[in-house]
Parts: C-alpha cells; structure tokens; sequence
C-alpha cells in the first residue's frame, strides 16, 4: 500500500515568505528517506533531524521508502523551519495521525534531535507566507507569529506535545503570554543637548525633509549624541510601514521577545570594521538582510564615515537613490527595503582639529583623508554642519534644550505640508517640480546668482539646496516664494567641509 | 677619465648629487681638496684618510665612503655638468656666488640659481612663517611682501605654502625688487606642486636658489639646512605667523646666529599659529604692524602710509555683529549663533552678503575675516 499526505509550511528569502506545500509519499520499497525540490544544506539535514526527532519522541518511523517533495520546485527552500511540516507528513502518511486533523493548518519550526521544537529567524515573514487558519510555531515564536494578526497561533515545545493535541488525545498546551510587555526602550531625548543650536537644527531639518546629514567636528563634540535623538523627532511609522521594518527585524533574527511591533524608527549605528554581508546583506542561504535594511524607516547612523571602506560606502549609494538594496548570490537577485536617513560623522581631518592655525596636520595627511569622501558621496549629504565640543558655560548653566516632543510637533507640520505636494518628503521632490512648489523671491534668486557666479555653489548642488530651503520655510510655517533667508540657511549649510584646495592658495 | 677642463663648480655639482652628501660634509671636503681632486678621493675612498672629514662622517664612515664610491662609479660628471648648462652654477669664490654668502658661518660649497642672479647690494627681507596660516597672517605676508618689494626690498622666502607663497606673491604683485625663494629640492623639482605657478613666476621675475644639484627629491631633511641660507641671505627675517616649533623657527635660531634682527608680526594671544610669534615678541624681537616697521629696523627711510580704505567694512547690523564677532578669531556658523544672537536665517545671510564683498573667507566649515581684495 502506498500513502500521500500534504501539509503546509513556508521558506524565507530575504525579507519575503513563500508558501511550500510539502508532499509525503510513504510507499513500497527498500527503506529510504529523499527530499526533493531544491532544498539547501540545511534542509536537507532535515531528514536526519526529523527521523531523530520522531524516534526520541516515541513514535516509529515507517520502515518503508519515504519520498518529500517540496513544492513548488522553482523555489529554493532554504533553513530548517520545514522540518516540522515534514515530521507531521511522515506522520499523517504513516497513518499515525488523521489526515483532517491537519486540514488548515500550517506548521512551521525546527525539530532538536530530541524532538522539540525550535524557533526560526524570519518568523513574521514565514507566517504571513501561510494560508491556513491556525499556525503552529514553537513557543519562544508564538508572540512574533501573532504580530501578523491574521491566523490562531498554537505554540507547542514538542513534537510530542504537537501530536497528543493533533490526536485529541491532550488538548492544546497552554504557554502563558508573557505578562505586559515591557515597551521599546525610551528613545533618548533632545533635551539632554545643550547649546550647539546649529546641529540641533539641522537635525530638525533631516526629520522634516528627509535630508542626510552629515556631523564634522572633533572627538568628544558629542556627535553620536546628536544623532541617537533623531529617531526621536522623526514621525511614528505608519502601521505598513511598522509591518515591513518588523518583517526586516524578523527576517534578521532579531525580533527581541515582549516588544511586539517595531513600531518606532529603528537606530542602526554599524562599527566602521562591518563587512559588506553585514551592512548589505544576503550572505546566509535565507539572503538575511542587513544594517541598510535593518535601517529602512529610521535611522543609518555611520560614525568615523571615512574609517569605512570605500565599497562599503559605495554601497550606500543605491539604496540612497532607489530605497532598496539589491543583493545578488549563485541563484537569485533579491531586493531587500533600505529607506534610511542616512546620519554621518567624522572628524575634521587626522588631528581633530580642523580649525584655521588649530590644526596640526601634515598637507599630504589633510589630503589623504579627504580623499577618503568621495565626491558623490558627500554630494548626497544636503546638510554638512560643524560641531564643535560645548561650551562650557552652556553646560553648566545648563538651560536644557527644547524637548524632542515639541520639535516633533513642528516636523509633524513640515511633513504634512509635503504630503500636500504629494511626497513624504521634500528630498524627494522631483528636480522638475522645483520651479513650481519652490519658487524664489527676487532676493533669493540674487544670492543664488551670485553664489553661483563666486563658485559656492554648483549647478549639481542648486536642485538640493532648494529642496533644503524650502524644508526651512516648510519648518517655520512660512508661505510664499523663498526667501533669502531660507536659501541663505540652506547654503551655510551645505559647504563643503574639507575643501580639497584651502581658500588661501 | 673626464678632461681636467672641467670647471670646479662642474665636480663640485656631481659630488653634492651623492648620496648622504650634506652641505656641511660638501663643504668639509671642499675645503681639503682642490674640486677635481676631492671628486678623485671621494670616488677612490681617499676621504677615509683624511680625519678632519671621517669625523663629519657619522658614526660609520666606511659605510658612508663606499656609498659615495658606488654612487660615483656610475655619475658621468661631465654629462651631468652639460645638464646643468641653462641655470647658474656658482662654486664658492666664483664671481656669480652670492657676495652674502662667501664668508657664512655655513656657506653652501655650490649654488644653483634659476632666474637672476641675486643682487648685491640690494637690501633683503626674510618674511617666512608656517604652512598652516590663518587667513589674518597669509593676508599680512601678502601685504608685507607686496610693500617692501615696493620699497626696494628683496623679499626672501622657502615658497612652502601659507606665509611662504603669501609673501612671495605680495612681492610679485608689486612688480618692484625681484623676490628670491631658497628651495630644498633641485630648482627644477617643483615642492609643493600647487605653487607650480608661482615657482615660474619667481623665476621669470626674480630668482630660485638651491644647494641641490638639479633632480634633487624635497626631502626633509633639506629643508632646516634651506632656512639657514634664507637667514644668510637676508638683512633682516620677518616671522609672520608660527605655532612656536617647527621651521620658522629654525630659520629664527639662524638669522640670531648671524646677528640678524629678528622681527615678529604680533597676533591674537588665543591664536595657536601666533603662539611662537608672540613668543619672539615677549623675549624683545621686534614688532611689525607693517612694512614701515621693518624699514625702521632696518634703519632705512619709511614710506608714506596708505590712506584708509574707502569701502569701510559694515559695521551695523547682522553684518557688523559677524565682524566684530570674527575679530576674536576664526569661527563656526555654531560660534557665531552664541556670539551674535541671531537667528540661524539672518545669519547666513550676513555671512553669505559678507562672504561675497570679500569681508569672509571660508575653510571647509569655519569662517575668517579678511580684507577684500583690491
Ligand atoms: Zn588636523
């Protein structure tokens, strides 16, 4: 006699589930075990797992040829959240448990040898990928499976547990929730800055625009203090949006147990000695997505930026332009989210100090570290500000700075005016739409010729300086044409910070 | 064999291009030795039996003495001297050798000159200072420069970047005295190449000076021994800016070891480049607020003092606030918001109209004063 059964699970790629229906064919022959249908290394070890699994829990293993086949076969399956599936079509092929018990149900989980059942990277992903009406996941994923909100999620510790409720014979475990969650950790707060009203504008202006940013000063200016407070006045993320940045975290392995939905604007600060797997992503057999994506709706933070290697920085580019980072192994091209903010800092030059008569560089030393930022890249920085160590008298006279919720208020504003223009943000406005959604007042007009015309300002840099501009206007609720004022702003912005060719040669 | 026909300055130009052949170790064998004769015994290793030179020979002369050996065997002297036939060469003792030179306490044994030759009896001025200048101190070299040129003064200096090149070209700008620059690399090894310019302009206008054959690499350790000839060359040495160490004041050790005055521009006493300057003022050197002050050390009539500017710069307003706050010293758009109390908006504005006017200069993010061009 000869027996099939079907069960549903799903592979990850990325940061995108596939449905993968698992066929179980239990026939006549000699004793084997095949799996077929472009499983990877690791899933492949899922026979030795599962028929481990099986014999630990004290159940037999049909002494009879097995075939699995993992449908659909164009889809490489990759990991070892299959091996629950195939453990219960063994099982329901077996006869040792009923076919319709399994009937809209999708399982997904890794079997130890001693039959229990483990939780798998990409949780979320995995579960949105099922059509079923009950999911069953290990324990330590129930919480992460129930963020996709559409299934009933069975948690089971074993495989045992597993098949006494698929048999009716136990009924299914209670695993008590965690109590109430503990919350995401409280986002460090704008106000803890005091002094360097310039930096802290600028961060404003990134909220509000979208515009990148990038931090000059010496060592101790604080820096990375800034830039931590930005997620803070950035808007919440939309529930898509929360949605595809959990689905990121999860893909990656790190969706913390008792936080839920990544709901915040996620903070990513990559070491300078991070490979490129580890800041682009792919890599793994499941294409696990990186620093970039892991970004994608907050913030890329990139400390020492000319520390990084110049393809890592090169790498950047993209997903600056498009979004999205494209990651290509033997097989397969994926894309994978990376919409950032993209925050930098970096010191002035070798010694720190950067100033006229402070510094204590050699020429060829100055040289050698500006040539580290490539044009293009620095191109792509809107707003280029200097900080420098705080006063100290500003510290201990210590009047705090405005809190990060009333500068959130106005970047709140400034975005629903460009959602009126039909973008999230200004940095997005297309080139071709300045001339109407940013006009300029006879004034303004008169100091971009003249900057132009003294060569501080490129024909390249006109486009961003005005997106800049009219984000400034946008933040000071003003209407009306652009002023002097807000091209000004966005000019003593935007100056190169390590000028190849000092001014005084 | 080369023919005996040679001119001294021919031999002395092959021995200066060997390896480890300092000028006091040139000028050392130059003194024992007739010019053919000492390219004889350095190239035979004769030298080592000459105890006055194996002691200005390091701590291994035989390693230093076989160098020179090898490195002769393969130098075709005469060949080297036809490749020095378009500039000067000029043997101690030659009539083409700088009279200022002749009885130094160091002379260069040769002297290789592009351009003219320096002239005797012309006052000169050293006006040097370091390479990392502020803005206020490369626009005072460049005044100076250009006012004691106009004075008749030869303005001497290294060509190095910062108060160097500012010097020298205030002192092109006047069209007057020929400058002079002492470089420490051959005259045809152009050392920093972003004053490529200004190297042909002193050529053509006035004259380079070496004591490196021609092909000679800037190495550093030439250059202490090029401030030495710059403090010889000159009747008085100017420092405009310098952060207390480095080669200014080297050429300041030298230019008092020659009893030459020692003059000193003063700067802000929070200014790191003015650090040293201030230093020489506190220990007496002398002060110079502009070229009047030199002449008046140098005991030679004073000029007539320009009138004040017309264009004053803005002094009300946002603009006025920028320079006044910028007095102090360099600043930050971040500075100035704390020093001014503007708004970020006006402010760039101010800075943007001043920057324009030429009232501002501006490296990388700070913001300096300045004095429009005229
Ligand atoms: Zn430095």
């Amino acid at each position: 006699m000869s027996k099939l059964a079907v069960v549903s699970s799903a592979t990850v790629l990325g940061v995108e589930g596939r449905a993968v229906r698992v066929e179980v064919h239990v026939g006549q022959g000699l004793p084997a075990f095949t799996i077929v249908g472009l499983p990877d290394a690791a899933c492949r070890e899922a026979r030795d797992r599962v028929r481990a699994a099986i014999a630990t829990s004290g159940l037999s293993w049909p002494l009879q040829r097995i075939t699995v086949n993992l449908a659909p076969s164009s889809l490489r399956k990759v990991g070892g959240g299959l091996d629950l599936a195939i453990a219960i079509g063994v099982l329901v092929a077996d006869d040792k448990v009923g076919a319709a018990a399994v009937t809209g149900m999708g399982f997904v989980g890794e079997l130890g040898l001693d039959g229990t059942v483990q939780p798998v990277a990409g949780t979320v992903p995995l579960v949105d990928a099922l059509d079923a009406d009950v999911v069953v996941v290990a324990r330590d994923s129930a919480e992460e499976a129930r963020l996709v909100d559409r299934h009933v999620v069975r948690p089971v510790s074993t495989l045992t547990e597993l098949v006494k409720a698929l048999k009716g014979e136990e009924p299914w475990p209670e695993h008590p929730r965690p109590a109430s969650p503990p919350g995401p950790p409280p986002v460090p707060d704008l106000t803890d800055v005091r002094g360097q009203p310039v930096a802290r504008h600028a961060l404003e202006l990134a909220a509000a625009g979208g515009h990148n940013l990038l931090f000059v000063g010496p060592p101790g200016a604080g820096k990375t203090m800034l830039a931590q407070r930005l997620p803070g006045i950035l808007p919440p993320l939309t529930p898509e949006e929360a949605l595809l940045t959990t689905r990121v975290h999860s893909a990656a392995g790190l969706i913390r147990p008792g936080f839920g939905l990544v709901a915040a604007p996620p903070f990513r600060a990559p070491h300078h000695s991070s490979s490129m797997v580890s800041l682009v992503g792919g890599g793994t057999a499941t294409m696990r997505p990186g620093e970039l994506s892991l970004a994608a709706g907050g913030v890329l933070f990139l400390d020492e930026l000319g520390e990084f290697q110049p393809s890592a920085l090169d790498a950047l580019r993209q997903p600056i332009e498009e979004g999205c980072v494209r990651v290509s192994r033997a097989r397969a091209t994926i894309t994978l989210p990376a919409r950032f903010l993209l925050v930098a800092a970096m010191n002035p030059c070798p010694c720190g100090q950067g100033g006229p008569g402070e510094c204590t560089c050699t020429d060829t030393a100055r040289l050698r570290y500006r040539r580290r930022l490539s044009a293009p890249l620095l191109d792509r920085f809107d707003l280029r500000v200097d900080v420098a160590r705080p006063d100290v008298d500003e510290l201990l006279r210590g009047r705090g700075g405005e809190p990060s919720a009333t500068v959130r208020e106005r970047v709140l504003a400034a975005r629903a005016r460009a959602a009126a223009r039909g973008v999230t943000s200004n940095a997005r406005l297309p080139a071709e739409r300045l001339e109407t959604e940013a006009p300029l007042t006879p004034g303004a007009l008169t100091m971009i010729e003249t900057s132009l015309r003294q060569g501080r300002l490129s024909a390249r840099g006109l486009a961003r300086i005005r997106r800049v501009a009219l984000t400034v206007a946008d933040l000071a609720g003003l209407e009306g044409p652009l002023r002097a004022e807000e091209i000004g702003q966005a000019l003593a912005l935007r100056q190169d910070p390590m000028p190849l060719d000092r001014a005084v040669a | 064999m080369s023919p005996p026909s040679l001119p001294g300055a021919a031999w002395l130009t092959a021995l200066a291009g060997l390896p480890k052949m300092g000028p006091a170790r040139l000028l050392a064998i130059s003194l024992v030795y007739e010019p053919a004769e000492a390219w004889q015994a350095v190239a035979t290793g004769q030298v080592l039996r000459r105890p006055e030179l194996v002691e200005r020979m390091g701590p291994s002369p035989q390693v230093v003495a076989e160098g020179w050996q090898r490195a002769a065997a393969r130098v075709d002297v005469e060949a080297t001297w036809a490749d020095h036939a378009d500039i000067s060469v000029a043997a101690r003792g030659d009539a083409a050798y700088p009279a200022a030179l002749v009885d130094d306490l160091e002379p260069p044994a040769v002297v290789f000159t592009r351009g003219a030759p320096v002239l005797d009896g012309t006052p000169r001025v050293a006006v040097v200072g370091t390479r990392r200048c502020t803005r206020y101190g490369f626009d005072v070299a460049g005044e100076l420069g250009r006012e004691l040129a106009a004075a008749g003064m030869q303005v001497v200096s290294g060509l190095a970047l910062g108060i160097d090149g500012a010097a020298h070209q205030g002192a092109l700008d006047a069209a007057a005295a020929p400058p002079v620059a002492v470089v420490g690399s051959g005259v045809d090894v152009v050392y920093p190449q972003r004053h490529r310019r200004l190297w042909e302009q002193i050529a053509a206008a006035g004259s380079i000076l070496s004591e490196c054959p021609l092909g000679t690499p800037p190495e550093a350790w030439r250059f202490p021994a090029r401030n030495r000839i710059i403090a010889a060359l000159a009747d008085a040495v100017v420092v405009v800016e310098s952060a207390g160490s480095g080669g200014s004041m080297y050429t300041v050790e030298e230019a008092l070891a020659r009893d030459r005055p020692v003059l000193a521009v003063p700067g802000s006493v929070q200014s790191r480049a003015s650090a040293g300057t201030n230093k020489l003022l506190a220990e007496g050197a002398g002060v110079v607020r502009d070229a009047n002050d030199v002449l008046a050390a140098m005991g030679l009539p004073q000029r007539p003092r320009r009138r004040a500017r017309k264009d004053a710069a803005p002094r009300a307003g946002p603009a006025g606030a920028v320079l006044r706050a910028l007095r102090a010293g360099p600043g930050t758009l971040d500075s100035l918001t704390s020093a001014t109390g503007l708004a970020l908006g006006p402010l760039s504005v101010a800075v943007a109209e001043l920057e324009a006017a030429g009232w501002v200069s501006r490296h990388g993010l700070w913001l300096e004063r300045t004095k429009p061009a005229r």
